[in-house]
């Protein structure tokens, strides 16, 4: 009877382990905005149009509960044509991450920033636009 | 040589095959009215002049050339005066028929024997007459006076007018083909001092007439009864009647053999031969001498496109094409003669490039192509879609000092867009038109429209969307 328990637990424990593989728990993003600047882990004057006389602008994300070390990416495009990626990492068991970039008066005109996970699954688009 | 021949026929339309024979009639026509007179020699020497003008300008006869300019320049002016009779007399005294398609066999029709028996009737009865049988020259501007008569010539009417006491009797009679046409005529006296002194006004009268014209004129004097004719300053005396019908003849033409019509109609088909020649070599002097080249810009017409496909872009929209012509055929061309059509039938979605060949343009008659540029098009066909894209608002200008502006909501947030595949697939977000901030101090609604790129996109529902935005004052750190 021993045994039986034994070899049940066995199986259930490579069955969970298999599930646990083939799909692991994703970090929640609780908070993704534009802002101005960052602030003791917090967005600073989050919106939608930013001056180029500010000089740069943040992307901000927020994770919880984050299950175990992974990353995203924050891809920043003008208009429809990608600008840069940036891929930041995720920590257990929860994580704040930015990325930014530096404006200048080239760079006015409609934005966006799109967060993917590692399998490149949209999380979330941001648009804003870069003014005077 | 084939080479040449292709070249020259090359572009030969029904219209020149027309053109051609429908001069060489007129030039046919104007021989077989003028011909006998002096016009037609006169043409003749003015073409061998303008020959030989042409032929100076190479050899650089500056004298002789210029000589040629001022003759040929009054050249028309002298034809009209000098032959003022003949070509009223073409064009008066012949009738539609005749001035079109008539050939007249010289005075064919004239009764010889009438005026043989009449002459010599007059001559035996010692009576003056003095009879005129006018060729192809007219006579209206060498007499003068006359009564007009118009008829049909007898013996006994011809006798009568000469017949001393009737009012006319002192004049010359004239006689058109079986007609008398005038009596009383008074002719121009011959000023020539080497007459014989026997001689008469009637025979003065007589010579007078055909120092001036081509005129036959017979004369029997009053007192010996004695018959004499005149033509071309000469003087003939007539013993017999057949040396009288003789001279008649030769005037007239009346050459009733077989071998004198067959003359005559050899004449004619030599000038009728000859009027095509000078005509068709006049052609191609014109049409292949003056041949010009001319570029126009042509827009390209597309066939049968795919009726699910459409056209994104075209490399050219126009299409210059070289052609070459005669100069009055491409100054001619109207620019809806010239078309370029491309079947797009086999084409698929993407870039297609096709060739433009000769088959793809049409011409007018007589141009031909030489260049097409450019010869070979970048045609770009999208099969058409529907696409659900989100809306962004495009800012612009400046917020006020201590705002920010926190959210912008467009409302419907997605539009649903038509247009080809290919433009589709790279658009991810339809940006509105320029939104000014300087005046934002407060949330609030902006209507704005959208801005299509590619212009080939359609919007399916809204022209127009709303823009809800949230104005926050900025936190101060």
């Amino acid at each position: 009877m021993k045994s039986v328990f034994v070899i049940v637990a066995i199986l259930l424990l490579s069955a969970a382990n298999v599930y646990s593989e083939q799909s692991p728990a994703k970090m929640v993003m609780i908070q993704t905005v534009m802002c101005e600047s960052i602030e003791n882990f917090q967005a600073v004057n989050p919106g939608v149009v930013f001056s180029i006389s500010q000089g740069e602008v943040f992307c901000f994300s927020n994770f919880d509960p984050v299950f175990k070390k992974t990353y995203v990416l924050h891809k920043w495009y003008k208009k429809d044509r990608l600008v840069f990626t940036m891929r930041l990492t995720l920590s257990p068991p929860k994580w704040s991450t930015f990325s930014r970039i530096q404006i200048r008066d080239a760079d006015k005109g409609p934005w966006r920033v799109e967060i993917r996970d590692p399998g490149d699954t949209l999380l979330k688009t941001l648009r804003f636009s870069m003014a005077d | 040589m084939m080479e040449t021949l292709f070249y020259l026929f090359s572009g030969f339309r029904w219209q020149d095959a027309l053109d051609i024979l429908l001069n060489s009639y007129i030039l046919f026509r104007l021989y077989v009215l003028f011909r006998g007179t002096n016009v037609i020699r006169v043409l003749l020497a003015f073409c061998l002049l303008w020959i030989a003008s042409q032929a100076a300008v190479p050899l650089g006869l500056i004298i002789t050339n210029w000589a040629k300019q001022g003759v040929i320049t009054v050249a028309a002016l002298i034809i009209i005066i000098v032959f003022r009779n003949e070509i009223s007399s073409v064009l008066q005294t012949k009738n539609l028929k005749s001035f079109l398609w008539g050939i007249p066999r010289y005075q064919s029709h004239t009764p010889l024997n009438i005026i043989i028996e009449s002459v010599y009737e007059l001559a035996d009865k010692k009576i003056g007459a003095l009879i005129v049988l006018p060729l192809k020259q007219g006579l209206d501007s060498i007499v003068q006076g006359g009564v007009p008569i118009n008829g049909k010539l007898s013996q006994e009417m011809l006798v009568s007018i000469f017949w001393p006491g009737n009012p006319l009797h002192d004049g010359a009679a004239v006689i058109q083909g079986d007609w008398i046409t005038s009596a009383g005529v008074i002719l121009p006296l011959s000023k020539r001092k080497d007459l014989p002194s026997s001689f008469g006004t009637r025979h003065r009268a007589a010579s007078g007439l055909t120092e001036l014209s081509d005129a036959l004129v017979i004369v029997v004097s009053e007192e010996r009864g004695r018959i004499s004719l005149f033509k071309e300053n000469k003087t003939l005396n007539i013993h017999n009647r057949s040396g009288l019908k003789k001279s008649l003849r030769e005037h007239t033409g009346d050459d009733s053999t077989k071998k004198g019509f067959r003359h005559q109609t050899m004449e004619l088909a030599a000038a009728a031969l000859i009027s095509l020649f000078c005509i068709t070599g006049i052609w191609f002097n014109f049409s292949k001498g003056m041949e010009t080249l001319a570029t126009y810009e042509v827009p390209v017409e597309f066939m049968n496109p795919d009726q699910k496909m459409e056209i994104i872009s075209s490399s050219a929209s126009n299409v210059k094409v070289l052609i070459s012509g005669a100069k009055p055929l491409i100054n001619s061309i109207k620019s809806d003669q010239i078309n370029i059509k491309l079947n797009l039938s086999q084409s698929v979605v993407g870039i297609n490039k096709l060739s433009i060949t000769k088959e793809n343009i049409v011409l007018p008659p007589g141009i031909r192509l030489k260049k097409i540029d450019p010869s070979e098009l970048d045609i770009t066909l999208d099969t058409l879609l529907e696409k659900e894209i989100p809306v962004q608002p495009n800012w612009i200008g400046k917020l006020p000092e201590g705002l920010i502006m926190k959210e912008a909501k467009a409302l419907p947030q997605t539009i649903r867009i038509t247009g080809g595949g290919l433009a589709l697939k790279n658009i991810s977000t339809i940006y509105t038109e320029k939104i000014l901030l300087d005046k934002i101090t407060e949330s609030g609604t902006a209507t704005v429209g959208l801005v299509l790129n590619p212009a080939s996109l359609r919007l399916k529902n809204h022209n127009k969307i709303q823009i809800e935005y949230l104005i926050l004052k900025k936190s101060t750190l």
